[in-house]
């Protein structure tokens, strides 16, 4: 069989470009961001070493756009296409899942993704799709799937692999129940870097503080903690696995030593903690890794990190630590479930910076409780961690009710969702009603990004990168414009709405 | 949210039960809280093993010799106070089941504790517990539960005539495909028992995890 995993270029009205980002929810950038879908990665491997034809077929990545892509996906002559779709970007695959069936008819189209999965019957009644995967575990179950239909002419009528939505006919459909939550994630390969072109993700990602970079097969599935309400990993039917630290030092190993690669990220919810952080970061220094002029990172939770496993991780190279703040109020910590007080958020920040680890937060405005002086506390808060060196960069989006988390249904309970349309879940606007006019929001997520050109904070920051162990100043140059470009970029993002009707 | 520490009880000489003032906090058995000392800036979350009513609240706590959090919890003294944060967690009875249905609970070590705070909280319940330990000597609080109901399956050692893990059990015993099974404990015995109940027959769908680390 010929399988494609499949991800079109898809560009909005304003010629922005729909990339994979925080939490794996779609935003649209003007200047690109390519994110390696590891999991996909996976599954494509996993389907290569079982002997199947499999093209990575990422349209953005590879630069192509839509008709070019479609074109050659067609002329490819797939048996199968794998999709991943988000709530924003539904009706777009949609209608080229119809499109796609009408110039290969027989081609199997199987929708994976965080909205499809919790809503199974809604894309095989919109659409042509032939199988929904109720799985975020698409490697898993690609690799039963696949050799299934494979050997099974009649897979539609009796597929006894689990979590699946199989189309039997136009309006007959093979629901083959809950899928298994937990399977052991050593026995998922790791990502086969010269299959999914790793090159093309590589430079233009905003968590490399070097490039060549490279994400690392994820050594946590889903989320080790999985209970914050506005996240995708969090939910009854989701739950961890963790990799062992010998295989994935053994891939870093590769990814330094073969490779060349410069920085390596592990997107993983939450990484490591505890022990078994201490193991990789001894893994590393053990291997000598950390002499290779390579700065690993990932990302984790305040509260994670005692000092022992923040020392070790700095002397084995590890450098930035993508972590979720959200906010800076008790109540809204609360309220989300962030298992941890403001206190806990300072004293592991000055431990970070201590040992020349590079927090990035990520922050969120737009809660459908925050008040003006919640709003005004989170801002200054920040604002201070930043003046004060403690957090390194940082990130504000808006708080969008992602595909049927907790937080989610909470707003539509609540009454406060104001659409149903499915294309205003891009990030790109506040859709939930707040107590203070929305512009206020707008209005301090351009209060917070401007911390990055005050002089304050730029000098803050010279004095920082200058003590890294890697005293670059064309790193330093690359990295400082990149990020200032990301800065403009955010900003017109996410208050291109300003001033319109709530 | 502050708690005083009420007792530290030791169990075994791996485990103990830290048991803090209740001071209004509200949960669902079988939901897991965060705990750390103050000014730390490091917590650990943990199953609640107390019941819904009783008056203060208990966790069954594993000491980790080389761990951040467990040491310092153990030897905290009557009056320390402790950060809490939660409840939070979904590995709950659905309400409407609690009566009519029955329940299979299985657990490795201290994954027994959201387990002894079900059957505390709802007595009525019609529930079997598998208990897979080590050695006789973890076994927790065995009173708390009925004898008829407790399976403990000791690995290491013989326990009344009968010596295995808790997947041994289940491969001599036939499987009620009706009941609602929960898993709590390491992803290894999760991931056994998980199979060995689908080959048994049991749907996905009745089959509740949540995994130790």
């Amino acid at each position: 069989m010929k399988i494609a995993i499949s991800y079109p270029p898809i560009v909005n009205d304003q010629g922005q470009k729909a990339m994979v980002s925080q939490n794996r929810n779609v935003q649209f950038f003007k200047k690109p961001t390519y994110l390696l879908p590891v999991v996909h990665g996976q599954a494509a491997s996993w389907l290569k070493n079982l002997g199947y034809d499999v093209l990575w077929d990422d349209g953005n990545a590879q630069l192509k756009d839509f008709d070019q892509w479609f074109r050659d996906l067609v002329a490819w002559r797939p048996d199968m296409v794998v999709f991943e779709s988000t709530t924003p970007v539904m009706k777009f695959y949609w209608k080229l899942v119809d499109q796609l069936k009408s110039a290969c008819p027989n081609c199997i189209v199987v929708m994976t993704g965080y909205h499809s999965m919790r809503r199974p019957e809604e894309t095989l009644d919109r659409c042509q799709a032939d199988i929904i995967l109720r799985s975020n575990h698409i490697d898993f179950v690609l690799r039963k799937l696949v050799p299934y239909i494979d050997e099974h002419s009649n897979w539609r009528d009796h597929c006894p692999i689990e979590g699946l939505v199989i189309r039997r006919d136009e309006k007959d459909y093979l629901d083959t129940g809950n899928f298994k939550q937990i399977e052991p994630l050593d026995l998922s390969p790791d990502v086969d870097r010269d299959l999914v072109r790793w090159k093309d993700y590589a430079y233009e990602n905003g968590n490399y503080l070097q490039v060549p970079g490279t994400y690392a097969t994820s050594v946590i599935r889903d989320c080790m903690f999985g209970k914050c309400t506005f996240c995708r990993y969090n939910g009854p039917d989701l739950t961890f696995s963790m990799r062992s630290v010998e295989k994935s030092l053994d891939e870093y190993q590769r990814l330094v030593e073969d490779y060349g690669v410069r920085e390596i990220f592990d997107d993983s919810g939450v990484w490591y903690r505890g022990a078994e952080a201490r193991q990789f970061a001894k893994g590393i220094i053990d291997r000598g890794l950390h002499k290779k002029d390579c700065y690993f990172g990932f990302n984790t939770r305040f509260g994670y990190m005692d000092e022992e496993t923040v020392a070790l991780l700095a002397k084995a190279n590890f450098r930035f630590l993508l972590i979720g703040m959200e906010a800076s109020d008790e109540e809204t910590l609360a309220r989300l479930n962030k298992g941890y007080s403001l206190e806990d958020v300072e004293a592991n920040l000055k431990l970070f910076t201590k040992y020349g680890l590079f927090p990035h937060l990520t922050i969120m405005v737009g809660y459908y409780w925050q008040t003006r002086k919640q709003l005004q506390q989170t801002v200054d808060t920040v604002k201070r961690l930043m003046f004060e060196g403690v957090a390194r960069t940082l990130q504000v989006t808006l708080c969008t009710p992602l595909d049927f988390t907790p937080y989610h249904q909470e707003c539509s309970e609540e009454g406060v969702l104001l659409t149903d349309d499915y294309d205003d879940f891009d990030m790109s606007k506040l859709i939930v009603k707040t107590p203070i006019p929305h512009d206020e929001y707008y209005a301090a997520i351009r209060d917070i990004y401007g911390v990055a050109f005050h002089p304050k904070f730029v000098g803050r920051q010279v004095q920082f990168l200058s003590r890294m162990r890697k005293s670059d100043w064309q790193f330093l140059f690359t990295y400082g414009t990149r990020a200032v470009r990301r800065v403009n970029q955010h900003v017109f993002n996410l208050t291109r709405h300003e001033g319109s009707p709530a | 949210m502050r708690h005083k520490v009420l007792s530290v009880r030791d169990i075994s000489p791996t485990t103990y039960v830290l048991r803090l003032e209740r001071n209004g906090f509200e949960f669902t058995p079988g939901q897991c809280v965060n705990l750390g000392l103050p000014g730390t800036g490091v917590n650990r979350e943990y199953s609640t093993y107390s019941g819904a009513g009783s008056e203060f609240l208990e966790f069954l706590i594993k000491e980790v010799p080389e761990g951040t959090v467990s040491p310092k919890l153990r030897a905290a003294t009557p009056g320390t106070e402790v950060d809490l944060h939660g409840p939070y967690g979904s590995f709950v009875l659905d309400p409407q089941k609690i009566t009519n249905s029955k329940f299979v609970f299985i657990a490795s070590g201290t994954g027994i504790a959201p387990f002894h705070s079900f059957v505390t909280s709802y007595p009525e319940l019609d529930c079997q517990i598998i208990h897979g330990i080590r050695h006789a000597v973890d076994r927790c609080d065995i009173e708390d539960f009925d004898s008829d109901r407790l399976v403990t399956c000791v690995s290491r050692e013989p326990l009344e005539g009968r010596q295995g893990r808790v997947t041994d059990y289940l491969k001599e015993t036939s499987l009620e495909t009706e009941s609602f099974y929960y898993l709590c404990g390491n992803q290894a015995m999760i991931y056994d028992v998980y199979d060995l109940l689908r080959q048994g027959g049991v749907s996905g769908d009745k089959i509740f995890t949540e995994a130790f680390f």
